[in-house]
């Protein structure tokens, strides 16, 4: 078979280097086994077309020879590369080169692939190989490879195995993940499989292509609903193995779970659920009806039973008392009852049937509806329920003018009918009246009364014979009864077996499908096309994952990944490990950072932990918050089922923050020298108190020894009556000089973040004025403090004069810095040429207003005019995103730029915006400043609340005295550490939190993040599970 | 120790936040290493210096009026 170059041109579109790798084929000439596969691909590609075009038997060739530039690739990628790492191969490739016939349906003696490296590809076409039989080309997937795609995917890449170099580089929450749009062409019979796995994998989220598509006219709309109608029939027999009480096995079958299922075994579970369900369906139906009819037996029962006491009891009362006439129900009562007083005992008649009364006389042997006597009474009998019995009783005798008789027995047990839903008393009751019309309409009112009529033979032994027959027919019931329950509980057992499985199996095809819905199909309908943002690091695993599905099917039509070229703002996918989840939620609670930002969560994990603990500095309060912190992480995977409950997930989410808060705690107290509002001494004290002087009331002062107290502060401040004075001002102006650090950090991040986005402009025109604006005000306030803390004031020189008047007070100082410009008083003037620094502070901060406020928006204009002056407009803005392979493949063209914004230059807009913003900040770095004051007030609570709970709880007990001590210090401590937990711990800590997330929401975020950005949301069968479990 | 052991403090802290610049190669994020231990570092320092700073020169004392005098 000889194959001419020249003839394959112009319908294949072969590039020029393809071509040239072509020529270069037949001339034998080979310099390296890159250009070996290269060209053995494209060779593939010209034999696919021949094959297709000349000789439908040949066209297994061509995929035969597809599979080789992967092997030829593979080993001589190996061949050069010592350093290549053979675990690597061990993924889904291993199984290629390895153990052909377990991993792949089709097998391939291992000789061929060193064949392949070893010879020329063209010696192989003749070569005959078994898998022909298996290779079906569809002719779309074909005309993919013949489109080299600059830049993007290579021929060879296109063939499913991953780049051997990874494109990987390290990756941190500073910025979020560079994304790729990736378009897949998925032929047709691997779209499940492939989906499917890419769900296992949640690392693309696909875009949906079918937007004027309704919901209800997508594609795979009827696999949908199959899916829906098996979760239905599932979640039914659920419902009937909780009603049954039966356990549910907590059981997943994850062979079917995880791999790649074919159609046949979902038809078969399919098959299996509808089985399931229809013979659940079907017993539970039976169970119901015969339920319906042991309620009837039981109360016809109870019926044969109270009547025939009944009949006893009037025959009865006529032999004994047949005087009786007329009488009220007095004597009826005294009739004795044939052992059966105790259901008797409520048993009550209404006694004045005058007339009946001397006919009752019939023979109530023989009496009855039916049987003709001379006398017409007739008699009904039925079951009502209880707390009825007195309406009928009342509706039947107005209605009935008294012409009746009624007789009932409360029936003792609660008869359980399934038409309620819990047992109901009932009683049985008989009624005699006079003549057809009575008893019809007796009947009547007791019907709608809600009674159940039975018919009752009045002679004693056909109803003994009745009662015999009914007591059988029960007996026989209720052993259908028990063996239908049984027959069920197995059922459902059977079942409870694999529900979770099949939950899962329905739930993950389900995703798979409206996955599906969102794709287009070619003009052809043999391949999908797919578009998705995914990670571009993850962009080989995408790949591997796309070859393992191809391989499930069985199928040889390989997937192509090809990647996008956009301008579209794509999701921002942050990839955060256990640790720093939770600081990111924090951030992304405030906004998803925009792609390429600067990420404040990576500053969060410290910054936000200890601005918690200055407020929450006590090492004892720490000790025990990171004790809880450090046990939920400990058994973090035991207690993952925390993460599930709505009121303990914000703990469990947010343990890592709670470990690094406790640790952040025990330091700052530590330095607070509190430990449960206690002092600690582990330094030598840097004051002495006195020892000759003092006692109660008597004001003594420390004096100062020659050393500083070295870590903390001095113990001797714990108990001294001015402490407040010394500590207030200590955290005010430590939480001054924290907050404009803090602040400076967030100001500095604005230069990553204009050198990402490439705009030296608001390096220039924005950054440099707010720091020098920051800095000429706050930065000089942190300045003199730093300087008056450093500062002896006391000192005195030689001849022993004061050398400083008296220590200043920053507060007015700054004050008139502004007021009075270019003076300081004498006797708060720290060093000399301060007055002139601070007008030169001043007039440095007044140039950065209109610095900030002018420059930006003027340099943006002249750029704009010089442009339009030079004749150039801004590059319209259709830009057509996606390749000519679309169009080869009669793909719709899919990507299109949606939209550009409007590229007017507004310049009232951009003045405007800038104005806003720099009034904003002007405004903004004095209050923002102030608002760090909390730290120093939240503090400064929590100190005085703790030493409060234990002056006014737990110390009174140890003072006291007496046998009840040991006692009352037990529940002091007990009242004490309660309290502590609650509301130290607890309340206090949630209030630190809130503030801390103030600080950094709005005093630290305002200054360089726009969190405008969208969360990256990849199509993921755990979130889909997770929602499902959450429902 | 006196006010120059905040100026060597700090120089040491720097030194170490230096040194984590170059620490954390091999670990699997190490951006978030080393940003961790220099902010660590750095916060630790601070109110450590700022705390040592303001009892440096006090310019108030100590005062108590519960003393008991041990005689």
């Amino acid at each position: 078979m000889t194959v001419e170059p020249s003839n394959l041109q112009p319908q294949d579109r072969l590039d020029v280097t393809s071509r040239r790798d072509l020529e270069q084929m037949f001339s034998g000439d080979y310099s390296s086994g890159r250009s070996l596969d290269r060209a053995a691909a494209d060779m593939s590609l010209s034999e696919k077309r021949i094959g297709n075009e000349s000789s439908q038997s040949d066209d297994g060739l061509g995929a035969m020879l597809g599979n080789l530039p992967e092997h030829a690739q593979l080993l001589s990628e190996i061949w050069e590369d010592d350093s290549y790492p053979f675990e690597a191969l061990l993924g889904p490739d291993a199984q290629t080169t390895q153990q052909p016939e377990v991993r792949r349906r089709r097998s391939k003696p291992p000789s061929a692939t060193t064949s392949s490296l070893t010879q020329p590809p063209a010696l192989g076409w003749g070569v005959p190989s078994q898998q022909q039989q298996h290779q079906s080309w569809t002719q779309p997937v074909a005309n993919f490879f013949s489109q080299p795609i600059p830049g993007v995917a290579s021929a060879s890449s296109q063939v499913h195995i991953p780049p051997l170099r990874s494109r990987k580089k390290t990756t941190s929450i500073f910025r979020s993940e560079v994304m790729s749009l990736v378009q897949l062409y998925i032929p047709s019979d691997v779209a499940r499989y492939t989906v499917a796995q890419l769900g296992e994998m949640g690392l693309i989220q696909f875009r949906d292509l079918n937007q004027d598509v309704s919901a209800f006219q997508r594609s795979f709309v009827g696999d949908v609903r199959r899916f829906d109608e098996i979760e239905r029939k599932l979640r039914y027999l659920q419902s009937k193995i909780v009603e049954s009480d039966v356990d549910l096995y907590d059981f997943l079958d994850n062979d079917f779970i995880s791999a790649a299922r074919g159609p046949r075994e979902i038809d078969e579970m399919e098959e299996t659920v509808n089985a399931h369900e229809g013979r659940v369906l079907r017993l539970t139906a039976a169970y119901k009806e015969m339920q319906l009819t042991h309620v009837e037996l039981v109360e016809n029962k109870h019926v044969l039973e109270e009547v025939s006491s009944l009949f006893t009891e009037i025959t009865g009362r006529q032999s004994t008392a047949p005087t009786a006439h007329g009488g009220t129900s007095g004597p009826l009562d005294s009739v004795p009852l044939l052992g059966r007083t105790d259901t008797m005992a409520s048993r009550r008649s209404i006694g004045s049937m005058d007339a009946a009364r001397g006919e009752l006389a019939f023979d109530a042997e023989i009496g009855g509806m039916s049987v003709g006597h001379d006398i017409n009474i007739g008699f009904i009998t039925g079951v009502i329920s209880r707390d009825r019995i007195s309406t009928l009783e009342r509706v039947l005798w107005r209605s009935l003018r008294g012409n009746m008789f009624l007789n009932y027995v409360d029936i003792e047990e609660p008869i359980s009918d399934p038409r309620h839903e819990e047992p109901v008393y009932k009683s049985a009751f008989i009624v005699f009246a006079h003549g057809e019309t009575l008893r019809d309409r007796a009947t009547k009112i007791a019907e709608s009364l809600g009674a159940t009529l039975y018919n009752v033979d009045p002679s004693a032994e056909r109803r003994q014979e009745e009662l015999i027959d009914t007591m059988s027919r029960l007996d026989d019931l209720r052993q259908i009864l028990e063996n239908n329950r049984v027959a069920r509980i197995n059922e459902l057992t059977s079942v409870s077996e694999q529900i979770n499985t099949w939950f899962t199996v329905v739930r993950k095809e389900k995703a798979v499908y409206h996955a599906l819905n969102l794709f287009n199909y070619d003009s052809n309908r043999n391949c999908l096309i797919a578009e998705g943002w995914c990670a571009t690091n993850d962009i080989p695993a995408i790949q591997s994952a796309l070859h393992v599905a191809t391989e499930d099917a069985g199928s040889n039509v390989p997937t192509v990944l090809q990647e996008l070229r956009t301008t579209k703002e794509p999701p921002t996918f942050v990839r955060t490990n256990r640790f720093t989840e939770g600081f990111q939620n924090i951030v992304d609670a405030y906004g998803v950072p925009k792609a390429g930002e600067v990420n404040p969560g990576l500053f969060t994990v410290i910054t936000f932990p200890f601005l918690f603990a200055l407020m929450f500095g006590d090492l004892g309060h720490g000790f025990l918050m990171t004790l809880c912190a450090a046990l939920l992480c400990y058994y973090e995977k035991r207690l993952a089922w925390m993460a599930k409950d709505e009121s303990l997930r914000m703990f469990y989410s947010g343990r890592y923050i709670v470990l690094l808060m406790g640790i952040f705690s025990m330091f700052t107290g530590f330095l607070y020298n509190d430990i449960f509002s206690r002092a600690m001494a582990p330094f030598a004290s840097g004051w002495r108190w006195p020892t000759d002087a003092g006692g109660e009331g008597v004001v003594v002062e420390a004096t100062k020894l020659g050393h500083t107290y070295p870590v903390g502060i001095d113990p001797a401040w714990h108990h001294a009556s001015n402490s407040l004075l010394f500590t207030n001002s200590y955290k005010m102006k430590m939480s001054i000089v924290l907050g404009v650090i803090h602040m400076t950090l967030g100001i500095c991040l604005q230069v990553p973040n204009a050198l990402h986005f490439k705009k030296r402009i608001n390096i220039i025109h924005v950054f440099v004025p707010q720091i020098i604006f920051l800095f000429s005000i706050f930065g000089y306030l942190v300045f003199v403090i730093i300087l008056k803390w450093s500062t002896d004031w006391y000192a005195r020189d030689a001849a022993g004069e004061l050398t400083h008047i008296s220590p200043p007070s920053l507060l007015n100082m700054l004050i008139y810095m502004f007021l009075r410009p270019g003076s300081v008083n004498e006797s708060e003037r720290m060093f000399s040429g301060q007055a002139f620094l601070q007008t030169l502070l001043l007039l440095t901060a007044l140039v950065c207003v209109p610095w900030m406020l002018l420059v930006k928006p003027l340099i943006l204009r002249n750029e704009h005019r010089k442009i339009v002056s030079e004749g150039y407009g801004r590059i319209s803005s259709h830009v057509r995103v996606s390749t000519e392979a679309d169009g080869m493949a009669g793909a719709v063209v899919l990507s299109e730029q949606e939209e550009m914004q409007a590229d007017d230059f507004d310049f009232a807009e951009i003045m405007i915006n800038q104005s806003i913003h720099t009034i904003e900040f002007c405004l903004n770095s004095i209050s923002n400043t102030a608002s760090y004051l909390r730290l120093w007030a939240l503090s400064l609570a929590h100190a005085q609340l703790s030493e409060v709970l234990w002056s006014m709880i737990f110390q009174p007990t140890l003072k006291m005295s007496g046998v009840l001590q040991p006692v009352a210090i037990m529940f002091g401590f007990a009242v004490w550490f309660t309290l502590t937990f609650c509301i130290l711990i607890g309340m206090e800590g949630l209030s630190a939190f809130l503030h801390a997330l103030r600080l950094h929401w709005v005093e630290f975020n305002n200054k360089f993040y726009d969190g405008t950005g969208v969360k990256f949301e990849p199509f993921s069968f755990k979130a889909v599970l997770d929602e499902a479990d959450e429902q | 120790m006196g006010g120059a052991s905040v100026f060597w403090f700090g120089v040491l802290v720097a030194g170490l936040c230096a040194g984590a610049l170059f620490m954390f190669k091999g670990k699997e994020d190490p951006t978030l290493w080393r940003t961790c231990t220099i902010l660590s570092l750095a916060c630790c320092y601070l109110m450590w210096a700022l705390t040592y700073l303001a009892q440096l020169h006090p310019i108030i004392v100590p005062k108590r009026d519960d003393l008991r005098i041990d005689i």
